[in-house]
């Protein structure tokens, strides 16, 4: 770690630059791998490859899009949020138990139940800045304690309907297209105007990069340092409310899932875990592709195991390419020549 | 702790072996104080409320409960005294309690194969987790992610369901008591502890203190950081390996997620026992405690009464609460070092 920081001074002026170039290349590097691999998985099978995988690839990737927006946040700003699965469980049981319990007319149960995983978050958060626990205890305690939580109340079993509204949202068709997917366009624009855009984001990346010289810079630490963990708790919980209008009902293992994919979505995307680095951008294409390469892998009908394996090799590989060292290199042999 | 640092990071990187040695022993105490005794308050309470609990038979029955979580904690220890983090201990610890379901080796020659090829197993992921770490420079996390997401495959190739059967002799010896009072696993752990103590002495032990606290000193005083960092992942390796075997003589079947309720838990019993995740700090014995007092609490609640659902709740909330504890406790030990 004490190495980051050498590197970051001596590349000093140069930074801002080499900054934006590295994270523009990763990005575009991920962009260009997602349609190769589509184009290419047609020599799987015929059926993929078709503007239909595409779909699905999209639909599927949504869930991880949102979660890994808010996991990105977190991360950027020098934390981890590790209570995203039982979030998205909480999301997921409260909009069946409360708001889809013949209640579809109460529209402001949504919202609510939001704002309860919000405030989770908001723990988590407290734990984190005046408590100074560290984040991944932290979040993993809040994670422990919703879930079980979760599992007392519900008593194993979580009972209820999908609201008609989660329904909606994945199921329906706005301009001819599933409204998922324009769902997840309209979320990628906004989140990428929250990170890249905005004075928000950009606090957000001074303190990721160094919280101290943040504060004298007159950037509010405290609000900004609990900000992240709040969207991510409600981000995880709407994705919770969309994986119920997918399949039409909650599991308390539902979340399970979105953990590590969360993680590795951001990391692939180029960000660094230390905090500080990443776009947005490259998130999303890290979500897509973890996505195409799951739906791509599935349909090889290789079994379970091999492919969490293959799975777990792309990633490192994914890893490998996109290491930190190797994109110095190439900039000083730039420098050199 | 304070004068641990002034070790990590003094210029003398290996002081006179006596002074050591004394110190070695307080270090020890102190970083696990605390836990040891939220440990002994618990286990009265414990004894309160089913006086059996310190009969012979509830204490092996609970030290077997302990043994598998205490040994992924004092691998995870080493790894995040380095300053860096282990996922990869929940699937090595599932590979290995599926490779012993699937290949059952019968009787005591059985047993040390058994135990051989598990902590092989360990030691070699532990290995690929060191390259990818200490030569590669990626992120530990990262690099211990894709490591994880790659051996659960390989359990699941193995055993894609739970089955299979542990050799019989292993399930019953190694749960069984030595003349009828110490717990036979519980010797494992003693015997993981007192290797720590030796090993806590050593440049190897030192080092690893150092190159926690501060990676760019450390190298400068001479300190081959890499190998340092390459042979924390192995022994972090080898400790899953005894921990997935010590799993499997307790569970007595093979199971392909068998190691997944571990990963978390490893890391709250290692910040229970008061280490510091942000490397540098801690003490493999108070880890051994805090894992210890996890698996005691579930016994603690489930004779309270409380219903198994809400157990998270609590460990969580105790979590939080030794860490903000161990926390504050440091700060005054900083303070009264200060006056």
């Amino acid at each position: 770690m004490s190495n980051e920081t050498a590197t970051l001074s001596q590349t000093g002026d140069t930074r801002k630059a080499a900054r934006i170039k590295r994270e523009t290349v990763s990005t575009i590097a991920i962009a260009i791998i997602c349609v190769l691999l589509l184009y290419l998985s047609r020599f799987i099978s015929p059926a993929l490859g078709s503007w239909s995988q595409v779909e699905t690839v999209l639909i599927l990737g949504s869930f991880l899009v949102v979660v890994a927006f808010g996991q990105g946040l977190v991360i950027l700003t020098g934390g981890l949020d590790l209570s995203i699965p039982a979030l998205i469980t909480l999301g997921g049981v409260l909009s069946t138990a409360a708001v889809g319990a013949g209640n579809p007319d109460a529209w402001y149960l949504l919202p609510a139940a939001l704002l309860a995983c919000g405030f989770v978050g908001f723990l988590s958060a407290v734990g984190v800045v005046w408590l100074r626990v560290p984040p991944f205890i932290m979040t993993m305690a809040t994670s422990i304690i919703v879930a079980s939580a979760a599992l007392g109340i519900t008593k194993g079993t979580p009972r209820g309907y999908a609201p008609e509204a989660a329904v909606a949202l994945m199921k329906s068709h706005i301009l001819g297209l599933p409204s998922p997917i324009v769902f997840v366009i309209c979320f990628v624009f906004l989140g990428w105007l929250l990170q890249e855009r905005s004075p928000l984001g950009r606090y957000l990346y001074a303190i990721g990069t160094n919280p101290e010289a943040s504060r004298i810079a007159g950037v509010p630490v405290t609000a900004m340092q609990i900000f992240p963990y709040v969207i991510s708790a409600m981000c995880a919980g709407f994705a919770g409310f969309m994986l119920v209008g997918y399949s039409s009902g909650a599991t308390l293992r539902m979340g399970d899932d979105y953990l590590l994919p969360s993680i590795a979505a951001v990391v692939i995307g180029g960000s660094s875990i230390l905090g500080g680095q990443g776009s947005f951008l490259g998130t999303v294409g890290g979500a897509f592709l973890l996505t195409i390469l799951g739906t791509m892998i599935s349909a090889i009908g290789l079994e379970f195991g091999l492919r969490t394996i293959i799975e777990g090799t792309i990633i490192l590989i994914a890893l490998l390419l996109l290491r930190e060292e190797l994109f110095n290199r190439i900039r000083s042999i730039r420098r050199k020549a | 702790m304070t004068d641990l640092t002034q070790t990590a990071t003094g210029t003398d990187a290996q002081p006179p072996q006596g002074r050591l040695a004394g110190q070695t022993f307080a270090r020890v105490l102190q970083g696990g104080l605390i836990i040891v005794i939220l440990y002994f308050a618990l286990y009265a309470l414990y004894f309160y409320q089913q006086p059996r609990a310190l009969s012979a038979g509830s204490i092996a029955a609970l030290m077997n409960n302990t043994v598998p979580l205490a040994l992924a904690a004092a691998g995870q220890t080493f790894v995040i005294i380095s300053r860096g983090f282990d996922l990869s201990v929940a699937s090595v610890i599932s590979v290995c309690n599926v490779v012993m379901a699937v290949y059952p080796l019968d009787g005591p020659g059985g047993a040390v194969m058994s135990v051989l090829m598990c902590v092989a197993i360990g030691g070699s992921v532990g290995a690929v987790n060191g390259f990818l770490v200490a030569y590669l420079r990626l992120q530990s996390i990262a690099a211990t992610l894709a490591t994880m997401i790659i051996c659960q495959g390989v359990a699941l190739v193995i055993l894609n369901a739970p089955g299979g059967r542990v050799a019989d002799w292993l399930s019953y010896e190694l749960t069984d008591q030595l003349f009828k009072t110490i717990p036979i696993s519980g010797l494992f752990v003693l015997a993981v502890v007192l290797g720590w103590l030796y090993l806590r002495r050593t440049s190897f032990g030192i080092s690893l203190y150092a190159i926690g606290a501060d990676e760019h000193a450390a190298s400068l005083s001479g300190i081959n950081v890499r190998k340092v960092r390459f042979f924390t992942f192995v022994s972090a390796g080898v400790l899953y390996g005894l921990a997935g075997f010590m799993l499997s003589a307790q569970t007595a079947t093979g199971n392909p997620t068998s190691g997944t309720p571990l990963l978390l838990l490893s890391f709250a019993a290692v910040a229970l026992g008061g280490t510091s995740l942000s490397g540098g700090k801690g003490s493999l014995f108070a880890s051994v405690m805090g894992a210890a007092t996890l698996m005691l609490l579930q016994k603690v609640l489930f004779s309270s009464g409380v219903s198994s659902f809400y157990t998270g709740v609590f460990q969580g909330c105790v979590l939080v609460i030794a860490v903000v504890f161990s926390g504050l406790i440091e700060k005054l030990g900083e303070r009264a070092a200060k006056l």
